[in-house]
């Protein structure tokens, strides 16, 4: 017995450091909310933000620091997928956190639960990036989205938040039962001795043609359950209601992190787990892809309200990312995906700020809302607009060069129909967005223009010379992509 | 990395976006710093563009001043420049419309003129690029970037359907470039496969012609298709050209001079470049359809634009018939035929902006275009009557005149290749020529209406900036020698890249015919030594020497 406890002893201090930024994050943000909460008084809550964003820095720093290995049984790696995507969620966390504070102060909303709940969040992103076993997905992937469905019904004031969130949760709870499902169809069909993805995928193989069938249906479940937590279509219902009730920084967070996290776990299920039986998989992902960007990009067409149009987008962006997935190829795919998820973030984020900025006014919501900005506030409008092309893919922005790489990559790869299709949906997307831009520079604007919050500049200003200059860094871009690979 | 011309030409190229970036710190109320401004900083781009003009080696068919970076090494991204023949010519066209599209908006722009030059700016360079660029990455940016300001040109300071025709062009014209780019991506990857190494140039890609060649016909039909659709779009061809009236009606006067002169020569420049260098078998196996677009072009775009009331609306389906026209040259396939669609492109690019110009300047004065409004202004503005009739004239091909040597090359070379077409072409011509006739007319001629008789005739402005136009249409009309000489050495390449040894094959036929007349004269003296000089004339003179060469060309072709 003592030699059973001293080996796990030894296991846990070898494997521990894997994990450093997750008991880092757990451990501050459990500690923010007591004894933290007493730090600041009711009127100095907004304070919590900066501290967030020291937390991230530190996270990410952390993240960068640790070793690449293996632990906790296989359940966890830390390869360079992992560090890849935990650094997007990292990313994607800080633009949610900065985006927050002058909205939460206009409403004042400010909690210490707000800005914990978004690090606990991120604790689960940050272990689903790199689970290798389809038991830890799972609950890194329950981590991440109870946080999410409490924040995006954090406004329990409004009935839409609050709608938004049980919606939310109800189908997320859904999904994450047919994941379950189809785990343990796959952990039967696989001999009932494995869920670790690599050994998976061995025992996969050598499965009898008589449980083919289990195979199938298990692969097809989990393929359900993953496309539900990145809002693919047929599986997307949830998004739009859930990014329009959500606060605005929460549908941003949403839109991004969490979606970053998913598509790492995408990548590995599909890429190292199910990579021997890609026939059963290959053809209803194609599927799930295509009605993602033509359903996508054809909703939002129709859209009048400013985040559910980029509800619809983003719906439609995880359609290209799924190209990625796709791919025979898997790091070639991780790569694209990574760098289109990076560019992603960027361009969302400024579009968001600028949303956020119209609604620190009580607007925002509706596309009209964007009347006749480009008269009003020229640097923001512009902003918008370089985000709103780059979105459409339009050269040289740096959304052409994130497409341009996937796309590539998914002609490569063979997937020319589906390519075709994505470039003229997203050719189609160029109709709503520049809708927006419409709205702001060939109408007339009304009322006067308001000052905005020194985070919102910074992040709109940050956001908008990236996504103008991104592509002349192209090769440091694919430079950094590179380092995106797993074994 | 770049010799001293190669930056002169890309100063030249990026010049406007410079001037753009200047005047983006101007306060917004500076009008006039904004007109000069832009407008100095166009005629300083055409005066950095002319030593070109001189400097270009006419005997060469190699890409000159030719320079290149490298960017993304990892795709195989260049950003490589250089010119030839063609683009040269083009390029010129822009950077010489470029002064004259500012100059007449002075009046017309009446509000907004930061934004509105600022776009203009942008709009020159990202035209100027298309021409200069030698990789297809490169391309794709410029072609692409050439939308946005195109847009917001339309769509701020348009007419009243302003915000359905800008966002119309700018959907179909991007529907058309992101199927050219799968099929440029597939070339691509075809070339990694051959090669091993990825490289976006535009000389590797024209390389791959031979091993295209040998893919699946489905292949080479689909990638044909889809470079042709995305050019088609831009020219525009039938039935492709629905975005052209209403972008064209609605634009400001100086974007319809744009639009007309520069960004539809982008389409005929991307069949030049792009689909007839590296693609030719799948081009020769559906030139059939091609060709069958480019009449239907010529004879409907005539026949629309006889019925219209609208004088822009006229002007602009006579584009998609002059430009159906250009098309049929350049798929004749000969020397005759490409020579003669390049040079009808610099002359409609002249004639037909001078003709919107001309509209513009109406529509400034009595705020409408119907025929109808107007009557008997030859009397009240002599000088603007004479300067209409001009570019008429110049546009439906009028001996002294520059469309008059276009159109008689382009007919002598499909002629050639396609006899009946040329007779089809020839009705189109003449439509031309009585649609043109026929607004002249009822514009210029007739009573006059007393609201029309107060209209002034043209300001010293307005007629500095159509001298320009009307000097090139004479000068090219009686002196062509200069423009043809430019072209010659990259279309002799062009067309032996389409087919290999058309040139062999052709000077055998007129040694032969040479031959033959000699024999039928009892005389016995060796032919050979006449026999390449008289190549040219032999095929010129029309039928008796065109049999040869159509039946020795795939013989010749074969045996290569």
């Amino acid at each position: 017995m003592t030699g059973f406890a001293q080996g796990l002893l030894a296991a846990l201090l070898r494997d521990t450091p894997l994990i450093t930024p997750q008991i880092f994050l757990m451990t501050v943000a459990t500690l923010m909310l007591w004894p933290g909460d007493l730090f600041f008084n009711r009127n100095e809550k907004h304070k919590w933000a900066p501290v967030t964003l020291v937390i991230l820095a530190v996270t990410a720093f952390l993240v960068t620091r640790v070793p690449d290995g293996e632990g906790f049984s296989r359940m966890f790696r830390m390869d360079g997928l992992t560090r890849g995507f935990q650094l997007l969620c990292i990313l994607a966390s800080a633009g949610a956190v900065l985006l927050s504070v002058k909205l939460l102060d206009s409403l004042k909303q400010q909690t210490v639960e707000y800005y914990a709940l978004i690090l606990f969040s991120l604790s689960g992103m940050l272990f689903l990036c790199g689970a290798s076993d389809l038991i830890s997905i799972y609950f890194s992937i329950e981590l991440m989205a109870i946080c999410i469905y409490i924040l995006v019904a954090y406004l329990r004031d409004r009935a839409t938040s609050v709608e938004a969130g049980m919606k939310y949760f109800l189908l997320g709870a859904f999904s994450s039962g047919i994941l379950v499902y189809g785990i343990s169809l796959l952990y039967g069909a696989a001999g009932g001795v494995t869920t670790n993805l690599a050994d998976l995928n061995q025992a996969l193989a050598l499965t009898p043609t008589t449980s083919s069938l289990l195979v199938y249906t298990g692969v097809l479940m989990v393929l359900v359950g993953m496309a539900f937590k990145v809002a693919a279509v047929p599986f997307h219902m949830w998004a739009p209601d859930a990014y329009e009730g959500a606060p605005t920084p929460i549908t941003a967070f949403m839109a991004t992190a969490p979606k970053a996290a998913a598509l790492a776990a995408f990548l590995r299920v599909f890429g190292t787990g199910f990579h021997g039986v890609s026939s059963d998989w290959v053809l209803p992902l194609c599927y799930i892809a295509g009605a993602s960007m033509v359903l996508g990009n054809v909703a939002a067409v129709k859209q009048e309200s400013m985040k559910r149009l980029l509800a619809y987008s983003s719906i439609a962006h995880v359609g290209y990312m799924l190209l990625g997935v796709l791919s025979g190829d898997p790091k070639a795919g991780a790569q694209a995906v990574w760098l289109y998820m990076l560019i992603y973030i960027v361009m969302n984020t400024g579009a968001f700020a600028v949303v956020i900025y119209l609604q620190g006014k009580g607007e925002g919501e509706r596309i009209e809302d964007f009347k006749g900005l480009g008269r009003k506030h020229p640097v923001l409008a512009f902003a918008m607009m370089i985000f709103l092309l780059s979105l459409a893919g339009i050269p040289p922005l740096v959304g052409f060069f994130g497409k341009f790489y996937l796309f590539k990559l998914a002609i490569e790869q063979g997937f020319v129909t589906l390519t075709v299709l994505a470039l003229l949906t997203s050719a189609v997307s160029a109709y709503y967005y520049l809708g927006v831009v419409k709205e702001m520079y060939f109408k007339e604007p009304e009322g006067e223009a308001i000052p905005m919050g020194a985070a919102q500049v910074f992040i709109v200003t940050v956001a908008c010379i990236l996504v103008l200059v991104g592509t002349a860094f192209g090769p440091w871009l694919l430079d950094w992509a590179g380092r995106i690979f797993w074994v | 990395m770049f010799t001293a011309n190669t930056t002169l030409m890309l100063v030249a190229t990026f010049l406007p976006v410079l001037g753009a970036l200047v005047l983006l710190f101007v306060p917004k109320g500076q009008r006039r710093i904004f007109e000069i401004g832009s407008l100095i900083t166009m005629i300083a781009s055409l005066l950095l563009s002319l030593p070109f003009w001189f400097g270009y080696d006419r005997a060469s068919d190699a890409v000159q001043w030719a320079g290149a970076w490298t960017w993304i090494p990892a795709l195989g991204v260049k950003f490589s420049v250089g010119m030839d023949g063609i683009s040269l010519l083009l390029w010129l066209l822009t950077t010489f419309i470029g002064p004259i599209a500012v100059a007449c908006s002075f009046k017309s722009i009446e509000e907004r003129h930061k934004e509105y030059y600022i776009w203009m700016l942008v709009l020159q360079t990202a035209m100027l690029g298309v021409f200069i660029t030698q990789d297809m990455f490169l391309f794709y940016l410029f072609w692409e970037v050439m939308l946005v300001p195109m847009y917001f040109l339309i769509g701020i300071w348009g007419g009243p359907q302003k915000l359905y025709a800008a966002i119309k062009l700018f959907l179909y014209t991007l529907a058309g470039s992101v199927l050219m780019l799968v099929a440029i991506l597939a070339i691509y990857f075809l070339q990694h496969k051959v090669t091993g190494a990825y490289d976006f140039s535009l000389a590797s890609f024209q390389a791959m012609a031979p091993v295209i060649a040998q893919q699946s016909k489905t292949y080479q039909h689909l990638m044909a298709l889809a470079f042709f659709i995305g050019f088609a779009i831009k020219v525009p061809m039938f039935p492709f050209h629905t975005w052209l009236p209403d972008a064209h009606v609605q634009a400001p006067t100086a974007g319809s001079v744009i639009l007309a002169a520069i960004l539809l020569k982008m389409g005929t420049y991307g069949f030049v470049r792009f689909l007839l260098p590296i693609l030719p078998t799948a081009t020769k196996e559906l030139l059939p359809w091609f060709i069958a677009l480019a009449l239907i072009g010529i004879i409907y775009g005539a026949l629309v634009a006889m019925i219209q009331k609208d004088m822009k609306k006229l002007v602009a389906y006579s584009s998609v018939s002059h430009l159906g026209l250009c098309m049929l040259g350049l798929f004749a396939l000969n020397p005759y035929g490409i020579k003669g669609g390049l040079f009808q492109m610099i002359n409609h690019g002249i004639s037909t902006s001078g003709l919107f110009l001309a509209v513009g300047i109406v529509y400034e004065r009595r705020h409408t275009r119907m025929i109808a409004d107007f009557g008997g202004l030859s009397k009240t503005m002599p000088v603007y009557a004479t300067i209409f009739m001009i570019m008429t004239m110049s546009s439906i091909g009028l001996p002294l005149l520059n469309g008059f040597i276009g159109e008689g090359v382009i007919l002598m070379g499909s002629f050639q290749a396609f006899p009946w077409a040329a007779v089809v072409a020839t009705l189109g011509i003449i439509l031309g020529a009585a649609y043109m006739l026929w607004m002249f007319q009822r514009v210029m001629f007739g009573p006059i209406t007393a609201v029309n008789e107060k209209m002034d005739d043209l300001s010293l402005r307005e007629v500095l900036y159509f001298a320009p136009l009307v000097a090139a249409a004479f000068w090219i009309g009686l002196y062509p020698k200069p423009v043809m000489d430019v072209m010659d050495a990259p279309v002799r390449k062009l067309v032996e890249q389409v087919t290999p040894g058309f040139h062999a094959a052709e000077a055998l036929a007129a040694k032969q015919a040479a031959a033959a007349k000699l024999g039928m004269q009892g005389m016995a003296a060796p032919a050979h030594h006449e026999a390449a000089p008289a190549g040219h004339e032999a095929a010129a003179e029309g039928h008796a020497a065109h049999e040869a060469p159509a039946h020795e060309t795939p013989a010749h072709g074969g045996g290569h």
